[in-house]
């Protein structure tokens, strides 16, 4: 079974950006082990995890037996839950004892996102970095968060145990991290774990084109300058059109080519399994069990898909929003659905009608500024780079309340300063300085994936709810900040999905998260449809007739939706050697296709 | 040698860089606590947010805070003796109190700017 590539290790971890199949491949995988007699647990530590849907069996914590697979357990690590366990564990006994005030404002303080990563990570060190904890299985198979957060959850351990190491007198800044000291050991222990390559494989997974290799590429280099060797990568979803004369498949399965001839050279050294692109979702486990076969396509099936889509183009929302001048527009989404891309759309396209832009990511694996390189004169990119946020401030700081402190004194609020929380309260004092940009020019910003936009939402919550108390120190930026996004006029919330099972759900989920923020989506984008497109190859024509079932169920929801016909450049990111970008205002799509294939 | 004991509000670190904005006087403070510990003092921080129990242990403690709620803190304990509650007092008063230096000093405690802890929850920080 190709999809279980590198089962000779006990742990496997699949990392890769959102949307490129890992939850899906590291199901099949666990699903195979387990189906050839080995006792198999799955573990899930992404926020957004839509491990429930594709096994049909409710996770939590600890783990669930899979109805159905003998052999074979999963459980979710959920970071809110793991957070709210450890806030209990701190908070429990003095109930009652201390004032209620004072047991309020604990809680307070241990409810923010450092204590949620860290919460997280202490279930997940367990797993990997206790022998017990996983006794009962031969194979644990992880099936990582996107890859900007992995990699964070990967690096801690390394970034963590040296930070408890060097501070000095255990006064300084550890947060709540300060409530896990007794666990150096088995932080080391998970770091020797990942770095083992008898024990652990790496599984990098990526689609065959650009970006997503570009990204498979980076992640490989960080993780090999953690010290981990042992490597695969897996190509989800490569395809070979059988009908030729299929425009639609023939670019499809050109571009697929065109990114492989170009395979960043490390990365093509790495032992590889391909996975051929297949005609159907995968939610369940008999759609599970054919990856790697052959992927045969159902024969019959039905056309009883939309022939055209009528209504709203991408076109016609860009117009609506230049009409007001000014605003944040900000795209939201699972990784991998193209929120990069259709940012870079509506912010060149509102720039080209000379509107002065501001192009932004919080995304810490950006490549906007790649995809943006044929800029107009009035479009600014700019990053909100964690690194560079954490050394501004951090002088900052030096600069303020640094004055007046002796040699010894500076030299302790340095350190402090290296904490994780400095990281995360920097980047989150950029993305209000960016969002406050709006109230004179357009602001287009390319949100971070879905669990760390999430938690940003979720500061910027209780930072409301402490300014309102304060009412002191914060700047107008943060201040506003949470009013700005709960208002229309000034926000418009793009709700970017795919026209498939997972990322829909995932959409609607994250529109009710939205709505408990009091942020309300201007619009819904279904990116990268085969419905508006005429499509004769086999594999497609399956994969379109599928999207009819969603589409459908998204149409019953009654939001205001635009489908974006699927597009060479949707995905392949490479904005500048093709035709100028184009919206696609009723031309037919196959038309741009064709003109702007290689 | 002197004891000194601190019972710290609920903060996410005792130099207050995980805040909003960062309080210099926690940041002066977290000096002040270095250089008592150079000079031989024995100092010792309980942060409300990360280690209740010395605040339910110490009988003073927690009658004050029963009394007077979270306002009471922080409280500075020399020798088991209060030396003041609701402010951080200054180098030279914790000094003198720890026997580092004779006589009075005419330092007023500093009292703190913001009404709680350096770390503002939601902050990213705790």
């Amino acid at each position: 079974m190709s999809a279980a590539p590198a089962a000779s290790t006990r742990v496997l971890f699949f990392t890769g950006k959102g949307g490129v199949g890992k939850t899906s491949l590291a199901c099949a995988t666990a699903l195979a082990l387990a189906d050839a007699g080995k006792r198999v647990l799955l573990v899930s530590t992404d926020p957004a995890s839509n491990l429930d849907e594709v096994l049909g069996v409710a996770l939590d914590g600890s783990p669930k037996a899979v109805p159905g697979v003998d052999g074979l357990s999963a459980l979710n690590i959920d970071p809110e839950e793991a957070a709210r366990l450890y806030r209990e564990r701190v908070v429990g006994p003095y109930r009652g004892v201390l004032p209620a005030t004072a047991v309020a404002s604990i809680e307070e303080q241990l409810s923010g996102a450092c204590t949620v990563e860290i919460a997280a990570f202490d279930e997940f060190s367990t797993l990997l970095g206790d022998p017990e904890a996983t006794r009962a299985f031969d194979h644990v198979i992880f099936d990582t968060a996107p890859t900007g957060h992995t990699l964070r959850l990967l690096e801690l351990p390394a970034a963590w145990s040296t930070f408890i190491e060097t501070s000095v007198g255990g006064t300084s800044c550890l947060g709540p991290l300060s409530g896990l000291k007794a666990q150096q050991s088995l932080y080391a222990a998970s770091q020797a774990a990942l770095r083992d390559g008898h024990q652990t494989t790496l599984v990098l997974v990526a689609r065959p084109d650009a970006p997503s290799l570009r990204e498979a590429e980076r992640t490989r280099g960080e993780l090999a300058h953690l010290g981990i060797s042992n490597m695969r990568l897996v190509l989800n979803g490569v395809f070979h059109a059988q009908d030729v004369t299929d425009a639609v498949a023939v670019d499809l399965e050109a571009r697929g080519r065109a990114a492989l001839d170009q395979m960043p050279v490390a990365l093509g050294r790495l032992p590889r399994t391909d996975v051929p692109l297949l005609p159907f979702g995968l939610v369940g486990l008999d759609a599970l069990r054919q990856i790697g076969t052959a992927g045969t396509p159902p024969g019959a099936a039905p056309s009883a898909a939309v022939e055209s889509a009528p209504g709203e183009t991408l076109g016609h929302l860009v117009e609506q929003i230049a009409a007001r001048g000014k605003g944040v527009i900000m795209t939201m989404g699972k990784g991998g659905v193209g929120k990069t891309t259709l940012a870079v759309r509506v912010a060149t396209e509102l720039a080209r009608q000379g509107r002065q832009v501001t192009l932004t990511t919080t995304d810490p694996a950006a490549h906007v500024d790649a995809a943006a390189r044929e800029r107009p004169a009035t479009l600014t990119v700019t990053r909100i780079d964690p690194a560079a946020e954490t050394q501004r401030y951090t002088e900052a700081v030096l600069a303020t309340a640094g004055v007046g402190l002796d040699a010894k004194g500076r030299a302790l609020l340095e350190e402090d300063l290296r904490s994780p929380c400095t990281e995360e309260i920097a980047v989150f004092r950029a993305f209000a300085d960016t969002v406050a940009h709006g109230a004179d020019q357009f602001v287009v910003i390319d949100t971070a994936p879905t669990g760390h936009t999430l938690l940003l939402l979720d500061a910027a919550e209780a930072y409301h709810r402490e300014v309102l108390r304060k009412a002191s120190g914060a700047s107008d930026a943060v201040q506003q900040l949470l009013p700005r996004l709960r208002d229309p006029q000034y926000t418009m919330v793009l709700l970017v999905t795919l026209p498939e099972a997972t990322p829909i759900h995932e959409a609607m989920q994250l529109e009710r998260d939205l709505a408990r923020a009091g942020i309300t989506p201007f619009a819904w984008i279904v990116n990268q449809s085969l419905t508006p497109l005429r499509v004769t190859d086999p594999v497609l024509r399956a994969r379109r007739n599928h999207e009819a079932v969603y589409l459908g169920e998204l149409a019953a929801h009654g939001k205001r939706t635009i489908l974006e016909p699927w597009q060479a450049g949707d995905t392949s990111g490479c904005l500048t050697s093709r035709a100028p970008v184009e919206f696609s205002r009723g031309l037919p799509a196959a038309v741009r296709l064709s003109r702007s294939a290689p | 040698m002197s004891l000194v004991e601190v019972f710290d509000p609920p903060m996410c670190c005792s130099s207050g860089v995980c805040g909003l904005t960062v309080d210099p006087l926690l940041a002066a403070f977290a000096a002040d606590v270095e250089y008592l510990g150079s000079h031989g003092v024995t100092v010792t921080r309980h942060n409300l947010s990360q280690d209740p129990q010395p605040f339910v242990a110490n009988a003073r403690v927690l009658e004050l805070m029963q009394r007077e709620g979270e306002a009471c803190l922080p409280i500075v304990l020399v020798n088991g003796e209060e030396l003041g509650h609701g402010a951080y007092p200054r180098r030279e008063e914790l000094a003198r109190a720890a026997g580092l230096v004779a006589g009075a000093s005419a330092a007023k405690p500093r009292i703190r700017l913001s009404a709680d802890g350096c770390c503002t929850p939601g902050s990213g920080c705790c």
